[in-house]
Parts: structure tokens; sequence; C-alpha cells
């Protein structure tokens, strides 16, 4: 046996040498890209896209579980400023509008709804705080980090929030439980633009209630 | 021949050591599929099958038993050793010659499926063009270079060698990229003063990591959960430290900063594999039956366009339907139906057709040695026959 054993120690050391993946340090040169929008930290093994619907995970559910189905039963109506101009909204957006701001500046508004508490206030104001870059906010914060309306019967959830550096970011968001589902409306755009905004979307707010 | 490479010739060609390894081989996938349950299988195919040694945890104990490449490896030598010693170029051993080689080819495609291949998913959002992918677990600490208007230079750095806590110098960074320290997993909150798990020490002095704690986390080997790797990375140039930032793809955006009238971008982020083609997202179905939340159908419509123009095309990526290019295999992966968002798994494995070749050759060698016995059982029977009558 004694010849074996120096033949195996080759053999597993040839194999150990085919595993070997040795990482390297890469450089190469792309093309000028956008940085991708990722969410900020909730968590160790929560990534959903920023664009996601709420609650859904890049590593999370699978497809036969993501939650896409937007929530039926009652709806809500709104009446949106005549400036503001309706976009062809995909099968998921209850609404979609685009405001123009000053040069090519554009802001978005979704309309979106979806089944149940998609995870709760605090969850979905961390995503949109991560969208911004900006870290979450702890259950004791959420308080002081949101308003409360109360419109046509509904309680409205109210959150402005602004990223950082030279031409910032801003959402100002909305999460209304309505029947057993929850209604986001979200828009996103420059700061500046929204500063500018701001009133009309207040104004706006005050025109959803529950469709008749 | 000598009596030592005598002795190491009958090891290896020896059919106790081919039932020794199958009985191995046998244990070794009845511990894996109990690890499985607390693993999740991509550890398990990591600790298990491709390693030389596995650790089985049986309650307290930890029982160390040959990994999959050690099984494969030694089965392999066996096989082809064997199939050296005891080859006859006969018909009659045909059949087995085949199948033999069948089995070999197997146990090297899997193998090389083990190194080489390699699955990165790409997250592309409606009307948007993605030229990359991203590995599912791997993660890289990207430093690049913004300033050219229309290009960016990066250095990408794989997080293994932040976790060994060397120092990278490269030519076309002006500063050393030195690992301070490395979390596998980690959380990030804001930093409150206030958190009841064990916040690690921060030693970020620039970017947006001076106003987070950071918590280490055990490792996960979920399917459903990632680990979340982050670092203290500080930057130094030949006039002294530039800062120490805090990286992790819990971030979500890359830190910037000025060096020598260059502006830079530093992320710890997915490993990217840039393709030579874009792939723009045209539209995505997420469709139920109807009156229903069951879904019937989730499609992905993509422009597939290659940089040097050889291949411009609409491609419908679903179910079963993948779409195939230069090599790699898109699959239809998750779904955002709702934010416009399809994330496609992205496969790539040289190796892909040895399996399929090995089963071919088993079959044929099987059906071979199977008809030259049965042939050679009737031709038996006819000539006996007469001889009762």
């Amino acid at each position: 046996m004694s010849a074996r054993c120096p033949l195996l120690a080759v053999l597993v050391a040839t194999f150990f040498l085919a595993a070997c993946d040795q990482p390297k340090v890469a450089s190469y040169r792309v093309p000028k890209e956008k940085d991708p929008e990722m969410p900020a930290a909730t968590g160790a093994s929560a990534t959903s896209p920023a664009d996601a619907a709420p609650g859904v995970g890049a590593a999370g559910p699978d497809m036969a579980s993501t939650p896409v189905t937007t929530a039926a039963g009652p709806g809500l109506t709104w009446t949106a400023p005549s400036h503001w101009k309706p976009k062809a909204g995909s099968a998921m957006r209850k609404g979609s509008y685009a405001i123009a701001g000053e040069g090519e500046t554009e802001a978005d508004l979704s309309i979106t709804a979806f089944p149940g508490n998609v995870g709760g206030e605090l969850a979905n104001l961390n995503r949109w705080r991560g969208q911004l870059q900006l870290p979450p906010v702890t259950e004791a914060e959420f308080s002081s980090a949101t308003g409360h309306l109360d419109v046509n019967g509904l309680h409205v959830t109210t959150v402005d929030i602004t990223g950082t550096g030279a031409n910032p970011q801003r959402i100002l968001g909305v999460m209304i439980p309505h029947g057993d589902a929850t209604w986001f409306f979200k828009l996103l755009g420059p700061d500046t633009l929204l500063a500018r905004e701001k009133p009309a979307f207040m104004a706006f707010l005050e025109t959803v209630k529950p469709a008749p | 021949m000598n009596n030592t490479v005598r002795q190491v010739r009958d090891f290896f060609v020896s059919l106790k050591l081919t039932v020794v390894l199958l009985a191995l081989g046998i244990l070794l996938i009845f511990a894996g599929t109990l690890a499985q349950v607390n693993l999740g299988i991509w550890a398990v195919q990591k600790q298990f099958f491709q390693s030389f040694i596995a650790i089985w945890h049986i309650g307290k104990l930890y029982v160390p038993i040959p990994g999959g490449y050690l099984v494969g490896g030694l089965l392999l030598i066996n096989l082809i050793a064997a199939h050296i010693y005891r080859f006859q170029l006969t018909w009659k051993k045909a059949g087995i010659q085949l199948t033999h080689l069948g089995v070999i080819l197997l146990l090297v495609g899997e193998l090389l499926s083990g190194l080489w291949q390699e699955t990165y998913t790409m997250r592309i959002v409606e009307g948007q063009t993605a030229n990359y992918s991203e590995h599912e677990r791997d993660f890289e600490l990207a430093v690049v270079d913004t300033t050219d208007a229309k290009f960016d230079d990066v250095v990408a750095i794989p997080e293994s060698l932040l976790a060994d806590g060397r120092t990278v110098q490269h030519p076309k960074l002006p500063f050393r990229v030195v690992t301070k320290l490395h979390y596998p997993n980690a959380a990030l909150a804001r930093r409150t003063g206030q958190s009841s798990a064990p916040v690690v020490q921060n030693l970020a002095t620039a970017g947006i990591g001076t106003q987070l704690e950071t918590t280490s986390l055990p490792l996960t080997y979920k399917e459903n959960e990632r680990n979340i790797p982050a670092a203290f990375v500080e930057l130094i140039g030949t006039g002294g430290s530039l800062g120490t930032w805090l990286v992790s793809p819990d971030l979500g955006a890359p830190q910037s900063f000025s060096h020598d009238g260059r502006t830079w971008k530093l992320a710890l982020r997915q490993t990217r594999a840039y393709k030579p083609f874009a792939i723009t997202l045209r539209e995505v179905r997420h469709d139920v039956y109807p009156g229903t939340d069951i879904p019937k159908n989730f499609s992905s419509r993509v422009r597939l366009t290659t940089l040097d123009g050889s291949d411009d095309r609409d491609v419908l990526i679903y179910m079963n339907n993948p779409m195939r290019h230069g090599g790699y295999t898109f699959y239809q992966h998750q779904m955002d139906a709702g934010h416009r968002t399809t994330v496609l798994q992205a496969v790539r494995n040289p190796s892909w057709a040895i399996p399929y070749l090995a089963c071919a050759l088993m079959t044929l060698g099987l059906l071979w040695q199977f008809c030259f016995h049965l042939f050679g059982f009737v031709g038996k029977r006819h000539k006996l026959r007469p001889a009762a009558a």
C-alpha cells in the first residue's frame, strides 16, 4: 500500500489544481452607463429592484409566486391637473402621468394598487428611500418621517423624501389602504421640479376618493 | 514490471475499488440530500459535490466524508484504468466498451460543468438595454474612472480578494486599495447608537458609510436568501490616505469622489460580465387564467443586437423557450410585470453537449450488448432445435 499513498496524493493534487480558479483583478472600458438603481439596506437577504412591486425581491419569490396582480375590488378616482400629461400606462399601473419641467427634466407619477398591505408602510417607505439611496428609517422614526391626511374618508400616509447630491431626486409618495388593497401614488422627479409641483400634488390628493 | 507498479495497477483496476466508490457515492448523495434541508441546493453542491472532502453534520458530530471531486475523480481513474487494462477489441466486448466510455464521458462532463459553467442574471426594465449580466452570488469592488464623457474605465476587484485582506495595486489606479475589514454578510442601517444587535466598528471616514451602522450577520445558505457582503476599504494615494469607505451592495448606488482632477466611483456590486451584444427589453407579459391569479404565461420580448452588427433580431423568451446566442442560453427567470422588469438567467456551459453524447454512447453500448447476446441466444436455439427433433 505504501506506493499508493504518493500516487493518491498526486492525483488529489491534480484535481485540486484543476479546481483552482484564482480570482483576478480585471480592468476594462465600457460605454458610459447610468448607475443602476438598487434599494438601500433593509436586511441580509432582501434585494428588491428599485422599480419592483412592493415586497418582491430579486432573490426572493420565483415567478410562480410573484405578486404582480393588481388589486381588484373597490377602486379610487381622482382628477389630475390639466398640465399633467396622461401616459400610456402598463397593465399594472392604474394611472400614469408625466409632468414636464425645465429643459428635458420630467417627473413621473405612477398610481398602483396591490392586494394586502404589501409588507407594511415602513417597508414601503424604506423601499422608496432606497430608491433615493437614503438609509432606511426605523419604526420609531417612521411617524416623524411621514405625514397623515384624511381625504374623502380615506386615511392617507404621505411621504416627502429628497435624495442627496448636486441635483437630487425627490419622491412625493402616498400610501392609501382601501378595501383589501393598498394604493400607491408615487411622484418621482428632480427636487426643483417637485418643489414647484408639490402644491398641485397636494391639491390633486384632495380629489382622490373611493370610486362610486 | 516491478512489484510496486503492479500493486498500484491492481489497486486502480480493481472492481472492489469500483464497488467501494459507488457505495461512497451513495453515501455522499444521501448526506447531501439531508444537508439540503438546512443548507439549500447551491451550498450543498459546493460543499458536498464540488469539493474533495465534505463535512457531514450528524447531530453534534462532524463526520468528514469524501466529496464529489474525490469520489468522481477516483471513479474516473478506476474506470479508465480498468478500461485500458481489460480492453479487448472484439465484437463481443464492444457494447461494454461503449457503455464504459459513456460513463467516463459523463463523469468528465460533470467535472467540466462544475469548473466551467457560468450562471448569471440580467435584469432589464422595459425599454432599456443591457449589455452585461450579473453573477447571482459573487461580488466585486468596482473602482470606476468616470472622468471621460463617453467611457467609464473599470477596475473590478473580486470580493474574495477583499476577504483575504489583500492590498490591491493596479496599474490603472493612482491609489492602492486596502481592505481594513470585510464581512461576508452584513446589514446596514442608519446610525442611531441604540441598536440592540452587535454593531461592528465603523471605520468609514468618507462617503455615506459615516452615517451608517454595520451589523455582521451569520452566513446564510438558504435558497431564497443571499449573503450581502460589506467592507471598509481605504484608498491610499502617493500623498497619503484618501479616506476609508464603507462599501456594500446594500448601499444601492456607487459613491463618488475626486482625486487628482479625475472623478471616481466606488461600489461593491454583483460581479458583472459584459457581453459583445446587447439585449433591449421590448415587452414583458404576465398573463393569468381569466378570473384567477394563477399564472398562465411569463414572457419577455427582447431585441438582440450584436456589436459587430452580425445579428439584430427580435426574440420571444418564455418558459421552456430560451434564447440562445454566443454560447449563452437566456432563460425567463423572474419577472415583475407590474414594474415592467424582467430577469433573464444567462447560462454558459461549454461542456453542455458531453452528457448528451455520454448518454447516447451508453444507450448504444447497452443496445449492442443486449442485441449481441439476444442474437447469440436465438442462434444457439436454432442450432439445438434440429438436434432435438
